[in-house]
């Protein structure tokens, strides 16, 4: 039987995970494309090392304090509080500046990094689990997983369809919109919180370092193929729904670590995207 | 020599509005500033049909002034007024807007319908029709389709121009509107603006900190320099004298009309070309 065929046979153990992965790929490539318009690749990069650090906390409270957070909802729901917060504060930073925002958003990343680091090494029990939480391993997501995270999709959609406009304007231009009476914050603050939220539910599919990848190479690939911006939002999902479903198949096939292989992937999306912005100079 | 105190605009005439009838809205003795005050004892009115430009070097609190007068900030002291609500164009440095995006004119020009719209509403084919009418109203409707970013710098402006335009604004407020502009492109967006001003009703505040660029199109001058703590509004006419400039340059200065134009010389600064 070849891999291919081993693969399809094998439907009722990867359809959850793939289908966790393909909303999880589509959700953060949407999301990209504001994160690299808005220049803050490295507010995703600050918020999944906060939400990695929420699934720290859980777990640190479970073994070392004994308060009962090993059920996975409980740890999902910590992570998306810790990232959350980190994208409200990160996001109002953006508006007032005593520091410039990469600062905050620097420190951010490495105090949240340094203390998963401090956690990771605490643990006793779930340290095999930590591992694939932040690398990525997406062969076993229960469907528990699926339906929280197609939650998510579904109210970032919708964030997204009803505000498409005012989200667009603010971030474009946030000084005129500001002139004009938008409240700038109010609508930071609500971007990030839809990326806030994503972030921890996409992680627990593909992994901490799969997810930043892909709040940044499809949108990047995308605009690099797009001269319309709502062409670049679609393309920006497709491209991370084509790296997640193929690099999770990929891996299966060739018994590859599945979150690089979908990282690979993704970056051989970037490659097309540049040939074509070289051809139309 | 003036100190600072003479320098302000008396307390008596605050700020009054240019050109007649009841302000669209107005700063009385504010103080203007983020955290820390700026500039004090701020009197300024627009009412409709006026055409003010607040004039000062860079850093000198023009901005912010703009940003109080629209509401954007509020006054560390004193009051801002607005008698009813105001259609208000805005027009930001055109280098201050991130040319990356992929955007065409028209999405870029259509944003400028959005507050009216309110939330959750999309744009319809009677803002689309608002859109073409403002940029033609600049001279660019042949640009809609074109993209944003590969636009000329002037090209641009006149862009952010219509956008503004494109709200059906009673206030425009620009933000050195003409700012890294080559001469050509300058006087041809002051013209823009001056045109547009003549169609009627429609008030225009910009800030500059090239007075020659505003001298030969402003009806009210405003001088403003906080390292100075420098505030003076008055008519063009008054501003133009070589006190009033001397207040804001700190050196003499000599206004010469020349085929109807005003040109402004600051002296002894070298040989003049």
């Amino acid at each position: 039987m070849s891999a291919i065929s081993e693969f399809l046979a094998a439907k009722d153990i990867w359809r959850d995970p793939l289908l966790a992965s393909v909303i999880a790929g589509g959700l953060c490539g949407f999301l990209g494309v504001y994160v690299v318009l808005r220049r803050t690749v490295f507010v995703s990069a600050a918020l999944t090392q906060l939400s990695t650090l929420g699934l720290i906390c859980a777990l640190l409270a479970e073994e070392s304090l004994h308060i009962e957070a090993e059920h996975a909802g409980v740890q999902l729901a910590v992570a998306i509080l810790f990232s959350v917060a980190g994208a409200l504060v990160l996001g109002a930073l953006q508006v007032r500046r005593r520091l410039p925002a990469e600062a905050g958003v620097g420190i951010a990343y490495v105090v949240a990094g340094a203390l998963v680091v401090l956690g990771a090494n605490r643990l006793v029990h779930a340290a095999h689990d930590l591992n694939s939480m932040v690398f990525g391993n997406a062969v076993a997501v229960p469907f528990s997983d699926v339906l929280v995270l197609g939650a998510v999709a579904l109210v970032c959609a919708a964030v997204h369809t009803a505000f498409a406009k005012e989200l667009v304007f603010t971030s474009f231009d946030g000084e005129t919109a500001a002139a004009l009476g938008y409240s700038t914050r109010t609508w930071n603050g609500l971007l990030y919180f839809t990326i806030g939220l994503a972030i921890p539910a996409a992680a627990r599919a593909l992994g901490a370092l799969p997810v930043f990848a892909f709040l940044t190479i499809p949108a990047s690939a995308a605009l690099l193929f797009s001269t319309r911006l709502r062409t670049a939002f679609a393309v920006a999902t497709l491209l991370g729904v084509l790296a997640a479903a193929g690099g999770y198949a990929l891996s299966w096939i060739w018994q590859l670590p599945t979150g690089a292989t979908m990282v690979a992937l993704a970056g051989l999306f970037v490659i097309p995207g540049a040939i074509a912005k070289g051809a139309r100079g | 020599m003036e100190t600072d105190a003479e320098l302000r605009t008396p307390r008596a005439e605050p700020g009054a509005a240019g050109a007649g009838g009841a302000p669209l809205v107005s700063l009385e003795g504010a103080t203007i500033g983020y955290d820390a005050p700026l500039l004090e004892g701020v009197d300024l009115a627009v009412a409709r049909g006026d055409f003010l430009a607040i004039v000062g070097p860079n850093g000198g609190g023009k901005t912010t002034i703009l940003r109080t007068l629209l509401g954007v900030l509020p006054p560390l002291a004193g009051t801002r007024s607005q008698p009813a609500p105001v259609r208000t164009g805005y027009v930001p440095q055109r280098d201050h807007v991130d040319a990356y995006w992929p955007l065409t004119v028209a999405d870029v020009t259509l944003m400028g319908r959005y507050r009216g719209l309110g939330l959750g509403r999309r744009p319809g084919s009677g803002d689309r029709a608002e859109v073409a009418r403002a940029l033609a109203r600049v001279g660019i409707a042949d640009l809609a389709p074109r993209s944003f970013r590969t636009l000329s710098g002037g090209q641009r402006q006149r862009t952010l121009i219509a956008r503004a335009l494109a709200s059906s604004p009673e206030l425009l407020a620009l933000d050195e509107p003409t700012n890294g502009m080559d001469p050509a492109a300058e006087l041809s967006a002051m013209d823009i603006l001056r045109d547009l001003h003549r169609q009627g009703g429609l008030a225009v505040v910009m800030v500059s900190h090239r007075l020659e660029a505003v001298a030969n199109y402003a009806r009210r001058l405003a001088f403003a320099d906080k390292d100075k703590g420098l505030w003076r509004l008055g008519p063009l006419e008054e501003m133009l004298t070589p006190e009033a400039l001397s207040a804001l340059y700190g050196r003499a200065v000599t206004v010469r009309e020349e085929g109807g134009r005003r040109f402004v010389y600051p002296e002894g600064g070298g040989e003049r070309a």
